[in-house]
């Protein structure tokens, strides 16, 4: 049981990792990461790489929407500008960049523009708050997929009907199978977590905090809000540009409709029926958002029909299910499923003293 | 040449604009009086349009209903229609009272079923979350874009499919100055319904007794209650009062463009124009509406149609980035 946490310096506040059981759980979490793909096939590898590249742009979302308290609903634009740029990049250096060093020169770069677009679409922020700033990005989406799909840039893009998009390969493993590509996005998946959660202990992280609780406070106390909620936008949309490059390097074909409103939306979701503000927000979001569709579609597959009229009615089904997840978890538990996991913890650790 | 060209985008702009302006006083009265921005309004659209589909199109079309629902032909229609040379302003008007028992049933069908269904989403989605900020609210009606056009595919699945018109569509040529202008006179009368109810529900909210309750509760939840106002009425009022505009622009959208499950996007673009007004003036509304709708017009005479659907993101930005709270809207004062 744990009484308290005793702290003597300034240095041991800062940790991340203050108990034990923190600590335990995270090289647990990374060994099972590491041990997945050996005693699991194909269709959880895929899932679970999914999982991961959602998680990396949901945790973007969160650096915005939990730290910052600025409301997104165009992160989607953010991925598709990180895949695009990882596919285009490499059709116009392919030949000039050894193949062996391409993403790690694209993920960055990808990471770099995809910031630089969150710094302009960040800029109603400064203007605006809440319900104006998610209908601004919202707006800054469309119009994002609409230059995407523009005639004039077909030939670098693909305009309507998508580009091939080329396989990783690092210093010459050339990763075409996803069990392989599941190496090249679970590191830098779990990187990224740990690095948004080594953010919220330094002074941006603090200043992000601040802002979220009353921006005129913030502004007061000597936070320069043009600073920090740019920063903010940049952050998170690096976030999703690296999440765009995975999207890119671990699916066959890149399509504009793939990161339109509908995207965005999976994203906020995800976050909000997590826990918005959390780490583990986006990690148990991610898991649930993307875990009931397939759980959907398996209770599908065991239902013996004809094919053709059970398939009908299974994608319309997904969809409420996904409107009622996030309706369900608004009206009943606002916090998220950390808040979960936060009662069952207490139990546990107050068990048997208290309920 | 171009002047008349001219003549007939903005034309066709401002008829597009007045119906943006209808379907923009359900997502204004829902804000004036709960501060909730309401993301499905477009899906609340659909609805109205699918019942009306229903109403006018799958049920005249069952078998055990009356032959006169679906085609109504008495004796002296027949024959005056049989005298009548083809694609004339009066055989047109012949087709209409054919169908005018099947578009007063889906009138009226749209009507009550949207009304029901704003209802029902008060009463359970809205009302549990009274009091509490309203980011849960607006979050709760995002969660309702998935549910309802889901629900949409379910019942009606995504075919598209037309549905008969709600007044005689006949083409009229107007000479004016030399240009000359065709206009479709169901475009026209859409457009009168659409003012006609945007008059209707601004002097009511201006004027009556319900809808200074709204303003009141506007202003300030709490003193309103205090003051004898039930707020809660208050909120299922101006849900009914946006579900029934909205059902009446499904009607007129479902006309105009067939019914297919895109017509809930209208709702964002909506959106934006609503945010670019300002939220809370209803003349704002009208004038956004109306000028949204002739740069959409065009947009889309100059650069084609894939540029009309992004104009009212482009002009929303444009419009934040200078004034913050949209051309006529009231700024909010914050405390800290």
């Amino acid at each position: 049981m744990i009484v308290g946490e005793l702290k003597s310096n300034y240095a041991s506040d800062e940790f991340i990792w203050d108990n034990i059981y923190k600590k335990l759980f995270l090289i647990g979490c990374i060994i099972f990461l590491i041990l997945l793909p050996f005693f699991s096939n194909d269709y959880v590898i895929l899932l679970a790489s999914r999982m991961l590249i959602i998680l990396t742009a949901v945790v973007g979302v969160n650096v915005v929407m939990g730290y910052a308290g600025q409301m997104s609903l165009g992160h989607a634009a953010f991925i598709a500008i990180g895949a695009y740029v990882t596919c285009i990049f490499y059709n116009l250096t392919e030949g000039f960049i050894p193949l062996g060093i391409m993403p790690l020169i694209s993920i960055p770069l990808s990471m770099l523009l995809a910031a630089l677009a969150g710094l302009i679409v960040g800029l109603p922020s400064l203007r605006v708050k809440g319900i104006y700033l998610a209908v601004a990005t919202l707006s800054a989406n469309f119009i994002i997929i609409f230059i995407i799909e523009q005639p004039f840039l077909s030939q670098w893009t693909g305009g309507l009907v998508g580009i091939d998009s080329p396989n990783p390969n690092l210093f010459g493993w050339d990763m075409d199978t996803k069990r392989e590509k599941y190496w090249l996005v679970m590191p830098i998946a779990v990187f990224l977590l740990l690095f948004a959660q080594n953010l919220f202990q330094t002074k941006i992280g603090r200043a992000f905090i601040a802002i979220r609780d009353s921006d005129y406070s913030a502004e007061i106390l000597g936070i320069s809000l043009y600073n920090y909620k740019l920063l903010s936008f940049a952050i998170s949309a690096a976030y999703c540009g690296a999440a765009g490059a995975l999207w890119a390097y671990f699916f066959a074909r890149i399509l504009p409709e793939q990161f339109e409103l509908l995207l965005s939306l999976q994203l906020v979701v995800a976050l909000i029926v997590g826990g918005l503000g959390r780490t583990m927000g986006p990690v148990l979001g991610v898991i649930l958002v993307l875990l009931v569709p397939e759980l959907i579609k398996m209770v599908f597959g065991m239902i013996p029909s004809d094919g053709f009229s059970i398939e009908k009615i299974r994608a319309p089904l997904q969809e409420i299910t996904f409107g009622v997840l996030i309706i369900g978890f608004i009206l009943f538990e606002p916090l998220g499923l950390v808040a979960i996991t936060d009662r069952l913890f207490r139990f546990l650790n107050r068990w048997p003293f208290a309920q | 040449m171009v002047f008349a060209q001219f003549t007939q985008f903005f034309i066709n702009g401002l008829m597009g604009g007045a119906i943006y302006a209808l379907i923009a006083i359900g997502i204004v009265s829902i804000f004036k009086a709960t501060k909730v921005v309401n993301f499905a309004h477009g899906y609340i659209i659909m609805f109205g349009a699918y019942f009306y589909y229903t109403f006018s199109v799958i049920i005249p079309g069952l078998d055990w209903m009356p032959g006169w629902l679906l085609s109504w032909e008495p004796r002296w229609l027949v024959e005056w229609s049989g005298n009548l040379p083809m694609f004339s302003p009066l055989s047109s008007l012949a087709d209409w009272i054919k169908n005018i028992p099947r578009i007063i049933l889906g009138i009226s069908g749209a009507l009550i079923c949207n009304s029901i269904l704003g209802l029902l989403i008060e009463r359970f989605l809205m009302r549990p979350l009274m009091g509490q900020s309203s980011f849960s609210m607006i979050m709760v009606t995002v969660g309702l874009i998935s549910v309802l056009s889901g629900l949409a595919n379910l019942i009606w699945t995504a075919d598209a499919d037309f549905v008969p018109y709600i007044s005689p569509n006949a083409p009229i040529r107007i000479s004016f100055f030399g240009a000359t202008i065709f206009i479709f006179s169901s475009d026209l009368i859409n457009v009168l319904i659409a003012l006609i109810l945007f008059v209707l529900v601004v002097g009511s909210v201006k004027y009556f007794k319900s809808g200074i309750a709204i303003r009141a509760t506007a202003e300030d939840q709490s003193t309103a209650y205090s003051m004898g106002i039930s707020v809660p009425k208050v909120f299922a009022g101006a849900w009914w009062l946006a579900s029934l505009t909205g059902a009446m622009a499904g009607v007129i959208l479902a006309t105009r463009n067939g019914i297919s499950p895109t017509l809930g996007l209208f709702g964002f673009s909506v959106l934006a124009i609503v945010l670019m007004a300002g939220l809370d003036s209803y003349m704002g509304v009208l004038l956004a509406s109306l000028s949204v709708g002739v740069l959409e017009a065009m947009a889309q005479w100059k650069l084609g149609g894939d540029w009309a659907e992004v104009t009212p993101y482009i002009a929303v930005l444009i419009v934040i980035l200078i004034r913050p709270h949209g051309i006529m809207g009231q700024e909010e004062v914050e405390r800290i």
